[in-house]
């Protein structure tokens, strides 16, 4: 039997090239998903409860913000960097990171200021010190404390009913939500080859679609609040 | 546009926080009223929608993508108010878990996105619908017109507000050799800076984000958006839409005037800032000009200049405590490095086998 002749010929055709949004997205959501779900902390069993680490957690980017002693912010570093140094290596790079980013980040932004002489030297590496020790404490904090004990203290705190219950909903529902978005744009990018039109279209597609989920999510997670006795009273939560 | 940590002095941020608690408690004491209470959870939807949304990439002209905020979105998906709430809590999750946005900058940052964005977007949007007709008369297109035009609008008040408060930083927060303490740049710097992209880049990919989601909510489940009062009554809708929003707008109106009243009082607040600057102005305007105000002064005076009353008084013992403190550094960051470069070393050997 003969093939026919477009069936031997070569096939040549290169898709356009170009990252997809839809796998950038993609990557992005994923990073923050497995931080989120996979909260895997270094809380220890008998940790300080949240309810006193918020406050402390203020105070320190308080004073550190607010001080301008060279001396002092020597001291929170020193402490910082001395807890810092007994944890295991991998927990160790989840707060490195961050804070090196962030000082990195000052320090670029900073560079134009210094050659035209606005700041001083002394000034912009006091800054720049100032950025890192902050985002190490944040980072620390965050490590180190699970999120529902988080947002339980902010009810002992006597924030509003309504926005404890709305954070709570919250990090549910960027779990469930961003699940939904990493599926729509799987099978979005698994179905266009190379660059695909109508990208605009597919952007408010996915997430309307994922609005329009959320929505229903939430009637249905509202009825099963009543089925479970909620009185529409969001104080005693 | 999240201000990091010490971008702002700790003078800004707390006014701009205390700015934000008004407005925090009209908008929960709003959503309340306004949305039936199957809808409260819609806030924490709303806040989770707005997180995502901002994780979201827009393709833009050549394969590259840029991110929006969608503030304009979530108000006319979710209604002003909860939107207000809804950008709060997305913020407050950025700040604390990814350190996008300062802890302390959460008030300036809330107010520039949880407040203008939404309110601003919000208010051009009703004022397109009404100029062609009002909520019920008005075309697909008019929307999508007032959809994009208030996300544009929206983003750049938001990034105006933003680049004000980076300018004012060196006149409100430095040293009194004049050199600035937190961010560096003046009005005249920060200004452009921030608008420039904002207006031909980042409204643009706001504006795309929001038409193209508001088109594909409203055309496939148009329910679901928000209309002032239908809370109060569903099916009530074309006679109330218009009423409502009159009354309830007025609180908000009342609230700028509030906050713009309120904002030189933070000024004059920190009072040692402005009384040194009044002094000194003429050694500050030749220091900006020839650049050499300070340099001679260098690095040993620059610290004596800085420090506060603490610093002189720990002179003395300041010096050994110094040295000590940066032995503790010194070990703890060798300590880190070390930790660090094994877990490297396991790492490829892992990926090895």
């Amino acid at each position: 039997m003969k093939l026919p002749e477009w069936m031997n010929t070569p096939d040549s055709y290169v898709p356009p090239g170009g990252s997809l949004f839809a796998v950038k997205t993609i990557r992005s959501l994923g990073r923050i998903m497995s931080d989120l779900r996979v909260q895997r902390g270094h809380e220890k069993a008998r940790a300080v409860p949240a309810l006193i680490k918020i406050p402390l957690l203020l105070a320190v980017i308080i004073t550190v913000s607010a001080v301008q002693s060279r001396l002092v912010l020597l001291a929170f570093g020193a402490v910082l960097l001395g807890y810092l140094c007994i944890w295991p290596a991998r927990d160790i790079l989840s707060v490195v990171r961050p804070s090196a980013a962030a000082g990195l980040l000052a320090a670029v932004l900073l560079l134009p200021a210094l050659i035209a002489g606005s700041t001083g030297p002394a000034n912009s590496a006091l800054f720049v010190a100032k950025v890192v020790l902050c985002v190490m404490s944040v980072s620390i904090f965050n490590h180190t404390t699970q999120w529902y004990h988080i947002t339980a203290a902010l009810r002992k705190l006597h924030v509003p009913g309504v926005f404890v219950f709305a954070l709570d909903i919250t990090l549910r529902y960027i779990v469930l939500l961003g699940r939904l978005i990493c599926d729509l744009l799987t099978s979005l990018s698994l179905r266009s080859v190379g660059k695909a039109r109508g990208r605009y279209g597919s952007v408010g597609g996915v997430m309307g679609v994922t609005f329009v989920r959320g929505a229903e999510l939430n009637r249905e997670t509202y009825e099963a609040m009543r089925c479970r006795g909620f009185t529409d009273d969001y104080s005693g939560l | 546009m999240h201000i990091p940590e010490n971008y702002l002095s700790p003078a800004t941020c707390a006014v701009m926080g205390a700015a934000m608690i008004p407005v925090w408690v009209h908008a929960v004491k709003k959503v309340k009223e306004e949305l039936p209470s199957e809808k409260i959870a819609m806030v924490g939807v709303g806040a989770a929608f707005s997180f995502l949304g901002m994780m979201f990439n827009v393709p833009l002209v050549g394969g590259t993508t840029g991110h929006a905020v969608g503030g304009t979105l979530i108000a006319l998906l979710f209604g002003p108010n909860a939107a207000c709430i809804a950008v709060s809590i997305a913020l407050l999750l950025q700040a604390v878990l990814f350190g996008d946005g300062g802890v302390l900058a959460f008030g300036a940052n809330c107010f520039n996105m949880a407040f203008v964005i939404p309110y601003v977007g919000y208010a051009v949007y009703k004022l397109v619908i009404r100029a062609s007709g009002g909520e019920a008369k008005a075309k697909m297109g008019r929307r999508i017109l007032g959809a994009a035009v208030g996300s544009y609008i929206g983003l750049n008040a938001a990034a105006l507000c933003a680049a004000i408060e980076f300018g004012i930083q060196p006149l409100v927060a430095h040293d009194a050799s004049g050199a600035a303490l937190y961010c560096p740049y003046g009005l005249e710097v920060a200004i452009p800076a921030m608008m420039i992209p904002h207006l031909a880049v980042a409204g643009i990919v706001e504006a795309v984000f929001t038409v193209a989601i508001y088109t594909f909510v409203r055309r496939t489940s148009p329910d679901l958006t928000y209309l002032p009062g239908a809370a109060a009554d569903a099916n009530d809708l074309t006679g109330k839409a218009d009423d409502v929003p009159k009354k309830s707008r007025i609180p908000v109106f009342a609230l700028v005037a509030v906050l713009i009243a309120a904002t030189p009082l933070g000024l004059l607040a920190t009072g040692t800032a402005w009384g040194e600057w009044g002094a000194d102005e003429i050694a500050e305007v030749v220091t900006d000009g020839s650049a050499l105000g300070y340099t001679p002064a260098g690095l040993e005076n620059g610290w004596e200049l800085n420090a506060p009353m603490p610093d002189y008084s720990l002179e003395g013992m300041g010096e050994v405590t110094a040295y000590i403190l940066s032995a503790v550094i010194g070990t703890a960051l060798l300590v880190i490095i070390f930790k660090l470069f094994s877990l490297a070393l396991t790492g490829k050997k892992r990926r090895a086998i």
